[in-house]
């Protein structure tokens, strides 16, 4: 299980239909996204207790998700519930999945890596949102947060300069002209980070031309970071 | 409720094997009771579900990578 003392970004809501589940890494450790067909999202280990498969290439079948491998599914607790092989066992509680406490706020899809986590609010607020995009930047953690609060960020409506507010570890306001951006910083691996850009207002003032207008801003940085230098480790 | 010995025979290291056969044991929510261990064989009493205690069997007959099963003999109780 991967521990982390506060709530992480895994995936923008809108990016996971019901039914569906996705896989993502934190901190280098495999986690699947998913979301039943009743809405809820669920972060857990990307693993079959079984044979190991990657739950992520599982099946979503109403409030279960099922592992592709021999079909063994689990409720939306982590536990097996029917072994498709042996129809008529009472399933033991020992097999299951390590589940992590997961939520929705502020139109990204959080996840808890332990019990301090999980009792601390999500630093975000409720309110009208516009999904941009999440983007993968091959830079690590602390270099992509040092290069994001010294950005340029183009505002989309207004002309003053950005304004930068740490509301928690990765997770970042900015304000730049009359827009209100979230950024909300994903450590994927020692060596990625994924960034979940969510805007602050209405889609009618920021559906279409503003999504566009920060997707390519983070397109941009992303370049930005990635040809700005090369690190030691890849040149060796 | 299915209660059975199993020897594993083969190149084993037996704290390995051992780990692993607690590991599963414990998954498949089996009664595991250890008998004699040596680098040629080891002996396992265990008690559980008929199907898991057959599960449990099929996954220690493969083993850990570091030790090679080349035979398995099972007595039922």
């Amino acid at each position: 299980m991967i521990e982390h003392k506060s709530w992480i970004p895994v995936a923008l809501s809108t990016a996971l239909e019901p039914g569906t589940s996705a896989g993502t890494l934190v901190g280098g450790g495999e986690l699947v996204v998913w979301r039943d067909t009743r809405g809820a999202a669920h972060v857990w280990e990307d693993r079959c207790p079984h044979r190991g498969m990657r739950m992520s290439f599982g099946f979503v079948r109403g409030d279960h998700i099922a592992c592709l491998y021999h079909g063994w599914q689990y409720d939306t607790a982590g536990q097996c519930q029917y072994i498709p092989a042996h129809p008529t066992l009472d399933v033991p509680k020992t097999i299951k999945v390590p589940t992590y406490t997961a939520a929705e706020k502020g139109g990204i899809i959080w996840a808890a890596p332990s019990s301090e986590a999980a009792e601390a609010a999500i630093p975000v607020e409720d309110g009208e949102v516009v999904p941009v995009r999440s983007i993968y930047i091959d830079r690590p953690f602390a270099a992509v947060l040092a290069a994001l609060t010294n950005a340029n960020i183009p505002a989309f409506t207004g002309d003053t300069a950005p304004r930068f507010e740490t509301i928690a570890d990765g997770i970042v306001i900015v304000s730049t002209g009359a827009d209100r951006l979230l950024i909300a910083c994903q450590p994927f691996n020692p060596t990625r980070t994924a960034l979940h850009l969510v805007i602050q207002g209405s889609a009618e003032t920021y559906g279409g031309a503003g999504q566009k207008h920060f997707a390519r801003w983070a397109e941009t940085f992303r370049l930005l970071l990635e040809t700005a230098s090369t690190p030691v480790a890849e040149v060796a | 409720m299915e209660e059975a010995s199993f020897t594993f025979l083969g190149r084993l290291e037996p704290e390995s094997f051992l780990e692993f056969a607690r590991h599963r044991a414990r998954r498949l929510d089996i009664a595991l009771t250890i008998g004699a261990c040596s680098a040629a064989a080891i002996e396992l009493s265990v008690a559980g579900d008929e199907v898991l205690v057959d599960a449990f069997e099929m996954a220690c007959s493969l083993g850990p990578y570091d030790c090679i099963i080349l035979d398995v003999v099972r007595t039922g109780h």
